[in-house]
C-alpha cells in the first residue's frame, strides 16, 4: 500500500530535471580558514543585506552529568543575559547591547557544542562578535541572572512537555543515548532548580576553552570578523575539552517500548532508529529514507501538511551523536497508530529485503534534494549547518556534500542502510491523561 | 463558531462608508514603473493587465514562485461566503489539469512546500522548491490558475482539507480575536469575513460556488506572479496564456468597497481559554510615512522576545502571549492587538500603559536604540527569498509595490521612511490613531462551568 503510492507516474519538475542533465541545486561555495587556531568556515551570499556567525563551544549535552542536567542551556541563556559594557560605558545585559547595535543573538544546544548565534548588518557583526567575548570573559551566573535564566528555561521545558512530538524523542533519546546527550535540552524545572551558581561556574571554566571552539559564517561579506573571531577566542581560557567516551547503547533485538501519559490531546508514537552521522557512507541512503518514510503515508493533500497535520513523518537527527531517526505516528490525525506502527515495521522489512525499482529512486531522490534545500533557508540554519558539517570533517563543511551525497545513493544503498539501521528501534508511546493537568 | 453574534454588534453601531471605488473603476493614470532595485525585474504577462516580478536573490538554492490574486475572501457576490476563496484556491492546486500533473503533486514531487493564504481582499498560493525546479513550477502553477480546469474529486479533497484547517484554526485565539475585531472595524466588505470559517462554513460551500468564484478570480489579467530567488535562465519561459480575456475580464480586479464601523461596540464571545484583543483603524498603505511608524509602533512593543510589552509579560507570565502588528491594507490599515494568558487584564493594563507612554516623544538615545532594531528587524525578517516573495505580493496587490520592504534592499522606499522616522512623529502617530477610546475590543471567555450540584460543594 505505501510503497505503491511512491511509484506515481513521473512529473514535470522530475523530467525537466532529467533533461537538464540532472542538474543539481547548489548552495554558494564555501571556503575553510583557521582564524587564530580556530576552525572558521564561511559562505558569502552576494547582495545579502546580513551576515550570521556561528560560535560553536564544546559545552554541550554530552558535558552534563545527571546532576547537572540542564546545566547547558542554563550557562548560555545566563551568557546572553551578562551584563557588558556596552557602546556609552553603561553596562547591560548582552542580548540588549547587542539589540541596540542593531543586531541579535540566540543560541542552542546540541550533544556536542553550546553554539551562539550573531546576527547584523556586517558592519556591525565585529562588534557584536566583541561584546559576546565581553560576556565570555566575565560570565555572571548570580542571583537575579540565574533566577530569571532558571525561570526562561523551566518555562520552555513545561512547553516542550505538551508537544508529543517532542516528549517521543525524548523518551527514544533517553533510551539510547549515552547519559549527558540523552538528557533534555533544557533540562526539567526539578534538575534546574538544584543548579547554582557555582555548578555554572564549574561548567563554564571546564567547557569554555580556547582551544575547543570553531565557527562559521554565511551572508554578506564581513571585512574583519577573522579578527574579531580571533579575538573573540581569547576572551577564553586556554585549553581543550575531552568530549566523555560513552558510547550508545545498543538498540535490542526485541523492539523496547517506553509509554507515558501527558497533556496531549491524542496517542503519538515515535519509533526511535540509528542513523548514520553526516561524513558515513550510509548518509544520502538515510536522507532518502528520511523523505520515503515521511512520505510514504501522506495523505493526499495539495498543500503542505504541518507536524498537527501530518499522519505519519520521519526526521533525521542527524545533529545528534551518535545521530538517529525517528518516525512518529500522530494519533490526533486520525490515523489508528497501532496500524501506523505496523505499517511503517513493514515498511522497514520491505526496504531491506527489496530493492527500489529505478524510476521509484530517481523520484525520491528528487524528492530528498527539494526538501533538503527548502529546509535549510535562513542565515542561522545554513550557519549553524555547514559549521557542523565542517566540525564533522565534511570539506569546507558544504551542504553541497548532502546533495551530492542524496544524488549518489543507488538502490544497494537504501537497501543496505535500511538492512543496518531499520530493523532495530525504540518505541516511545505518548498518551494523554486520562484527567488532564491544569498545569 | 459565534460569528452571528458579529452581526448584531456591528448593526448597532455608526456605519461610515469609505470612499473605494465597487468594481470596474476608471483605468488609472499610468505611473511610473516603481523601482524595485537592480535584480528585480517587473513585466506584464502576455503584456496584459497581469503582472509578473522576478527577482535574483543569491543563498540558499532555493525559488519562491507565488501567484498573489485580489479577491475578497468571502466571493464577489453581495452575500459573502466565508472561505470561498480558500476553498477555490484549494480546488484549483488540488485538481489535475487536461495535460500533467496537479500543482500539488508537481510541487511535491519537487520536493518543495506548497501554501495558500487567503486574506481579506487577497489570496496568495505560495510554493518554495529548489532552483531546477522552478520553471516547472511556474509552468504549473500558471496551468492551475491563469485558466483554472476544476474537478469533482480536487474539490472534495480540498473541502476536506480545509475542513481539517479549520478545526485546527478554530483552537488559535490569536485567529479568534482577529476574526472578531475584523468583523467589529468593518461593517461590510473583504475585512469584515474571516477568510477562514468553520468546518460548517466550509462545508456548505459548492462545487459551483467555488467554480464561479474561480473564473472570475483566477486569470491571467487579474494576477500577480511573483519569482524570486537562485533563478537561472529565463524562468517565465514555460508560463501559461491563460484563457483570452475581453471587457471586463481584460482588466485586474478593482479593490472592493469596505464600510467602516465609528464606534464599533465591544464583542464578547466564547473559546476555550481566555483572550482578549484590540484594533485600530490605521493609515492607507499611500500614507509611507505613518504606515512604517505604526510598523515601527508595533516592533517596539510587540516583537517577540524584544518588545517591550511581550518583555515584560515574559517576566511577570511566561505562559503569557503577546500579538501586535500593523496591517498594512490599501485604506485603511489596522492596527491589531491580541492577548492571552491567565490573567487578561493585567495584559490589558501593561499594553495600555504602553501605547500611553508611546503618545510622549522617546527620548533619543531610546529611539535611537529603538531604530536600530526595527531597521535589524526589517532586514532579518526579509533574510529568504520566500520572505521577500510574499512582501512583493502583497504590497502590489495593497497598491504600493515600490513600498515593499525587501524592495531595493535599504535603498527602497520603505527604509527610507524608517531612517525619516522621529520621536515627534512617532508620537503623533501614536496620539492619531491608537487612542485607547478609539479601539475596537474583543473578548474571548471560556463558557461558565454548570454550578456545582447541590449537596456535593465543599
Amino acid at each position: 500500500m505505501t510503497l505503491g503510492r511512491i511509484g506515481v507516474a513521473a512529473t514535470l519538475p522530475v523530467l525537466i530535471w532529467a533533461l537538464a542533465g540532472a542538474a543539481m541545486p547548489t548552495y554558494p561555495p564555501t571556503a575553510q580558514s583557521r582564524a587564530s587556531g580556530v576552525p572558521f568556515v564561511r559562505e558569502v551570499d552576494r547582495g545579502a543585506s546580513l551576515a550570521g556567525l556561528s560560535v560553536f563551544v564544546a559545552a554541550g549535552l554530552e558535558q552534563q552529568t545527571v546532576a547537572t542536567s540542564g546545566i547547558a542551556a542554563l550557562v548560555a541563556e545566563c551568557l546572553v543575559r551578562t551584563p557588558v559594557e556596552a557602546a556609552g560605558g553603561q553596562r547591560e545585559p548582552l542580548r540588549d547591547a547587542i539589540a541596540a547595535l542593531g543586531g541579535n543573538v540566540s543560541y542552542a544546544v546540541d550533544d556536542r557544542t553550546a553554539h551562539f548565534y550573531l546576527e547584523s548588518r556586517p558592519a556591525e557583526l565585529p562588534a557584536l562578535a566583541a561584546l559576546l567575548a565581553k560576556a565570555f570573559a566575565q560570565p555572571n551566573f548570580s542571583g537575579p541572572i540565574l533566577s530569571a535564566a532558571r525561570a526562561t528555561l523551566t518555562q520552555r521545558s513545561n512547553e516542550g512537555e505538551k508537544n508529543p512530538l517532542r516528549v517521543g524523542v525524548q523518551m527514544f533519546k533517553e533510551s539510547y543515548l549515552p547519559a549527558g546527550s540523552a538528557f533534555p535540552d533544557f533540562g526539567t524545572s526539578a534538575s534546574l532548580s538544584q543548579l547554582g551558581p557555582q555548578a555554572l561556574a564549574d561548567f563554564f571554566a571546564r567547557t569554555y576553552r580556547r582551544g575547543s571552539i570553531s565557527a562559521s559564517a554565511v551572508g554578506a561579506a564581513t571585512p574583519g570578523l577573522a579578527g574579531a573571531l580571533a579575538a573573540l577566542t581569547q576572551a577564553l581560557p586556554a585549553g581543550s575539552v575531552t568530549a566523555p567516551d560513552r558510547p550508545a547503547r545498543v538498540l535490542p533485538a526485541n523492539p523496547k517500548r517506553v509509554v507515558v501519559r501527558r497533556d496531549v490531546q491524542g496517542p503519538f508514537v515515535v519509533l526511535g532508529f540509528a542513523a548514520p552521522a553526516p561524513k558515513d557512507a550510509d548518509f544520502g541512503a538515510m536522507l532518502v529514507l528520511e523523505t520515503l518514510l515521511s512520505s510514504a503515508f501522506e495523505r493526499t493533500s495539495a498543500t503542505t501538511l504541518n507536524l498537527a497535520e501530518k499522519p505519519v513523518g520521519a526526521l533525521y537527527l542527524y545533529e545528534t551523536t551518535p545521530a538517529s531517526l525517528v518516525v512518529y505516528v500522530n494519533g490526533s490525525s486520525g490515523l489508528d497508530p497501532t496500524g501506523g506502527l505496523r505499517e511503517i515495521g513493514l515498511v522497514a522489512k520491505s526496504l531491506a529485503s527489496k530493492r527500489i525499482a529505478p524510476d521509484e529512486l530517481r523520484k525520491l531522490k528528487a524528492q530528498t534534494i527539494g526538501a533538503f534545500v527548502t529546509g535549510v533557508t535562513t542565515l542561522a540554519d545554513r550557519s549553524y549547518l555547514i559549521g557542523l558539517f565542517a566540525a564533522d570533517g565534511i570539506p569546507n563543511g558544504s551542504l553541497d556534500r548532502a546533495l551530492d551525497a542524496i544524488d549518489g545513493t543507488t538502490a544497494a544503498d537504501i537497501e543496505r542502510a535500511a538492512k543496518r539501521y531499520l530493523q532495530k528501534y525504540v518505541v516511545a508511546i505518548v498518551l494523554p491523561r486520562d484527567n488532564p493537568t491544569s498545569h | 463558531m459565534k460569528r452571528s453574534l458579529l452581526g448584531a454588534a456591528a448593526a448597532a453601531t455608526l456605519v461610515v462608508a469609505c470612499a473605494l471605488p465597487s468594481h470596474a473603476a476608471a483605468p488609472a493614470p499610468p505611473a511610473a514603473a516603481p523601482d524595485l532595485g537592480p535584480n528585480v525585474a517587473l513585466g506584464h504577462i502576455l503584456g496584459g493587465a497581469g503582472t509578473t516580478i522576478v527577482g535574483h536573490f543569491e543563498g540558499a538554492p532555493v525559488v519562491a514562485v507565488e501567484l498573489w490574486y485580489r479577491a475578497p475572501s468571502g466571493g464577489f457576490g453581495s452575500k459573502p461566503r466565508s472561505s470561498l476563496a480558500r476553498l477555490a484556491a484549494q480546488t484549483a492546486a488540488s485538481s489535475k489539469p487536461l495535460v500533467g500533473d496537479a500543482l500539488g503533486t508537481v510541487v511535491q514531487s519537487a520536493g518543495g512546500k506548497l501554501q495558500i493564504s487567503a486574506y481579506g481582499d487577497s489570496i496568495a498560493i505560495s510554493a518554495l522548491v529548489p532552483s531546477t525546479a522552478a520553471r516547472a513550477v511556474v509552468h504549473a502553477m500558471s496551468v492551475a490558475f491563469f485558466a483554472p480546469v476544476l474537478s469533482e474529486d480536487g474539490f472534495r479533497a480540498a473541502q476536506r482539507e480545509l475542513a481539517t484547517a479549520a478545526i485546527i484554526s478554530g483552537f488559535d485565539p490569536d485567529a479568534a480575536v482577529r476574526d472578531a475585531l475584523f468583523a467589529a472595524l468593518f461593517a461590510s466588505g473583504p475585512q469584515h469575513e474571516a477568510p477562514l470559517g468553520s468546518p460548517k462554513d466550509v462545508g456548505v460551500l459548492s462545487f459551483d460556488d467555488v467554480k464561479a468564484f474561480a473564473t472570475r478570480a483566477f486569470r491571467a489579467q487579474n494576477a500577480t506572479l511573483v519569482v524570486n530567488g537562485a533563478i537561472d535562465g529565463n524562468v517565465l519561459s514555460d508560463l501559461a496564456k491563460g484563457r483570452p480575456a475581453s471587457g471586463e475580464d481584460a482588466a485586474a480586479e478593482s479593490p472592493a468597497a469596505s464600510s467602516i464601523v465609528a464606534s464599533p461596540a465591544p464583542v464578547h464571545h466564547t473559546f476555550e481559554e481566555s483572550a482578549t484583543g484590540y484594533a485600530w483603524i490605521g493609515p492607507p498603505i499611500s500614507d509611507e510615512r505613518a504606515a512604517t511608524a505604526m510598523d515601527f509602533v508595533a516592533d517596539y512593543l510587540f516583537r517577540p522576545d524584544s518588545g517591550i510589552v511581550a518583555r515584560e509579560l515574559a517576566r511577570t507570565d511566561p505562559g503569557a502571549s503577546a500579538n501586535g502588528q500593523f496591517i498594512t491594507l490599501r485604506d485603511p490599515g489596522v492596527f491589531f492587538v491580541s492577548l492571552s494568558g491567565a490573567d487578561v487584564t493585567r495584559e490589558q493594563n501593561v499594553t495600555l500603559a504602553a501605547l500611553r507612554a508611546l503618545k510622549t516623544p522617546l527620548g533619543a538615545e531610546a529611539f535611537a536604540r529603538a531604530r536600530a532594531a526595527f531597521e535589524y528587524h526589517l532586514l532579518s525578517d526579509v533574510q529568504t527569498a520566500g520572505a521577500v516573495a510574499d512582501n512583493f505580493g502583497w504590497y502590489s496587490v495593497e497598491g504600493n509595490l515600490a513600498y515593499a520592504p525587501g524592495a531595493n534592499g535599504t535603498g527602497g522606499a520603505y527604509f527610507k521612511a524608517a531612517e525619516a522616522l522621529t520621536p515627534e512623529f512617532l508620537a503623533q502617530t501614536v496620539q492619531r490613531f491608537l487612542a485607547p477610546e478609539a479601539a475596537a475590543t474583543a473578548t474571548l471567555s471560556p463558557p461558565s462551568k454548570k454550578p456545582a450540584a447541590e449537596g456535593k460543594s465543599t
